[in-house]
């Protein structure tokens, strides 16, 4: 009698299963698998957007799974694991980190898959080291999104401007922060040589801790002329500390990402600047690319997907065709 | 199947004490067949070699989990702190191999005794300060968490040497080396707890506190054991895990003490402890495995996968409580 229970358990779990299925797509040839850290964030959501927009524009069929969070580094190998049991003829990861899904690219390397590597989480030593070679790695270029906010600072200022400028890291050792670092640092030489960088302090990603360099820094240096931080939620402390020290006209302030939250402040005449990546943009490129490569054209090692200055002129004057892909 | 085990058959307690363990495999094992030809019928790719495989390698570190909350609530306590431990225990362990460079077995053994260590801390504060279980071991999460952000500066510890990775990654006669791991510390756990004396302990325990003590059971000492046990259990599944990704993560797993929870009760083991068997945990385990495989096999969303499991948890307690309820009124 009990066993007759369970068995009408899984008649129902089966039924309910049947229903759930309904509307899912059989796996088809040609499919491509795409792989996100997670989709409980708006960076990987405009993503997810944006290869949708891809394969619908390049007619292609793909699958997208995700792990609960940007942490599950171990959920995650177990997702691409299964995934390649559907036989795709591509896997575009974006993995959580530079190790945890080695085992899972090989295996797909061996089955002839192409990989791809997403928003650019893959060492490139790690990979020679494996063995493993990915037909492309595509992101934003963090390098020449630095690049962009000494351009623009030095636009704003002029060329001949003097003063000492501060920049904000993320985490020491932190790869991202590392080029959006030195890329700001190497174009402000040639760009306003007369603005020093009198300091390149971590700031963690912290706003807290971020408002609190700032504050230091301006007692030490009360003529402060710029503050470049890595991400926009720094930024925003920067901000803080900046407007209540009372030199908002006097500092200017530029973030990198491109967020909700910093896009307001720069409405509100706040925050200067944030050179915005656009995961949208990443998306659709990844799947475009990865159509090309298969049709056996050749496709660059590095796809740098551009970046997008935005000021509240820019803002108001809306004309950038890159805005919209702005979320 | 329960008027069979009641029956005065000429049988030695230890052939009854083996039928009532696989009494709660079978039921569950439905269960599960049930759940795989569904997926069979549903996904072209689940039923391959690949593919199950594949699902154990998937449940092998959250099973190795399962295996230590099964011990802990057969035996009437709770442990929230292993998911957090075995982050703790991974990272020791990473940093022994990579920044001491000592020899691999050294960080094999610094994971195991940094869960354990972690597990004995809960067990005396349990017993000798008597804080509530459910207290010690939610402090003891975020200690654990938090020790193992401090001594990998929250960042991940990159470059095991090769050996610690083949047991993270090896394929030995193609089978996946945490798989032979799981398996092997599945069995010894179910002939443990379901033949010795000191699973029968465990469960006395768990049964009531009051009648064991005064059977003659040393309830503390049994229960940091137990403690200890757990840890040692999460130190191991740390290992897992940073053996397969190939780094000392201090953020290794996150909630996974939940998962193991799950697994363990829709395996049939009583919350409250009393009654616990090591191979309904598995079942649990892989119930969750297949419907987690399955699901992403049809390419549904994560998200739903997390809601499919906590249904498939509520109706396993739900079932299990109806099956209590008609027994008792027979």
């Amino acid at each position: 009698m009990s066993k007759r229970s369970k068995w009408r358990v899984a008649a129902a779990l089966g039924a309910a299963l049947a229903v759930a299925s309904v509307g899912i797509a059989k796996a088809d040839d040609g499919e491509y698998g795409v792989l996100m850290k997670t989709l409980a964030n708006p960076f990987w959501g405009a993503m997810a957007e944006g290869v949708k927009a891809g394969a619908e524009k390049a007619g292609v069929k793909y699958f997208l799974q995700a792990a609960e969070s940007d942490q599950a580094s171990e959920p995650q190998l177990n997702l691409c694991n299964t995934m390649l049991q559907r036989k795709p003829v591509a896997m575009i990861t974006a993995a959580i980190s530079s190790t945890n899904l080695l085992p899972c690219l090989k295996a797909a390397q061996d089955a002839k898959i192409k990989i791809v590597d997403l928003d650019n989480n893959l060492d490139q030593t790690v990979l020679d080291n494996e063995g493993i070679k990915v037909t492309f790695h595509i992101g934003s270029d963090n390098i020449a999104a630095g690049a962009q906010a000494a351009d623009y600072l030095a636009q704003k200022l002029g060329k001949d401007a003097k003063g000492p400028v501060l920049v904000i890291e993320g985490l020491s050792g932190n790869i991202t922060s590392q080029k959006r670092a030195s890329g700001f640092a190497d174009r402000l030489k040639e760009a306003a040589p007369g603005l020093e960088i009198i300091g390149s302090l971590p700031g963690d990603w912290d706003r807290g801790k971020a408002a609190s360099i700032a504050n230091d820094t301006l007692t030490a240096h009360p003529d402060l002329a710029a503050i470049f931080c890595a991400n926009d939620g720094m930024a925003l402390g920067a901000v803080e500390a900046v407007y209540a020290a009372g030199k908002g006209d006097q500092v200017t302030i530029i973030g990198v990402d491109g967020n909700s939250d910093a896009v307001k402040s720069i409405k509100q005449g706040r925050l200067n600047a944030s050179v915005a990546q656009l995961p949208y943009l990443v998306g659709e490129q990844a799947v475009e690319n990865v159509k090309k490569a298969l049709a056996g054209e050749t496709v660059p090692e590095s796809i740098a997907v551009p970046t997008l200055v935005v000021t509240k002129d820019t803002l108001e004057a809306g004309t950038d065709p890159l805005l919209k892909y702005l979320k | 199947m329960i008027a069979d085990g009641t029956q005065s058959n000429p049988w030695t307690r230890a052939q009854r004490a083996c039928v009532e363990s696989l009494h709660i495999r079978l039921e569950s094992l439905v269960v599960l067949i049930g759940l795989a030809a569904v997926m069979t019928v549903l996904s072209p790719y689940f039923l391959s070699l690949s593919n199950l495989l594949n699902i154990l390698l998937a449940t092998s570190t959250i099973g190795v989990l399962a295996i230590s909350a099964t011990f802990v609530l057969g035996a009437g306590g709770l442990d929230l702190s292993i998911g957090s431990v075995m982050g703790l225990a991974g990272v020791v362990g990473a940093l022994v191999a990579v920044n001491l460079n000592w020899p691999w077995p050294l960080a094999v053994l610094a994971c195991l005794l940094a869960g354990a260590a972690a597990g004995n801390i809960n067990g005396q504060l349990v017993t000798r300060a008597f804080v509530p279980a459910f207290i010690v071991t939610l402090g003891m999460l975020g200690l654990a968490r938090g020790l193992a952000l401090v001594i990998s500066n929250g960042r991940a510890i990159y470059g095991l040497p090769s050996a610690m990775v083949y047991i993270g990654q090896g394929r030995p006669f193609g089978i996946p080396m945490p798989v032979i791991i799981f398996v092997v510390t599945a069995l010894l756990a179910h002939c443990v707890l379901a033949y010795t004396r000191f699973g029968r302990h465990t469960l006395a325990l768990g049964d009531s506190e009051g009648a064991a003590r005064a059977a003659g059971i040393r309830v503390a000492h049994h229960s940091r054991i137990i403690y200890t046990l757990s840890g040692a259990l999460a130190g191991l599944a740390g290992l897992l895990f940073t053996a397969r990704v190939n780094a000392g993560d201090p953020t290794a797993g996150l909630n996974y003490e939940l998962t193991a929870i799950t697994a363990a009760i829709i395996g049939g083991t009583n919350l409250f402890g009393g009654r616990a068997s090591i191979l309904g945990t598995i079942i649990g385990a892989l119930i969750m495995g297949v419907l987690q495989n399955g699901l992403t096999l049809m390419a549904v969303q994560s998200y739903y996968q997390q809601m499919a499991i906590g249904a498939v948890l509520i109706l396993a307690v739900f079932i299990d409580q109806y099956q209590v309820r008609r027994e008792s009124r027979v």
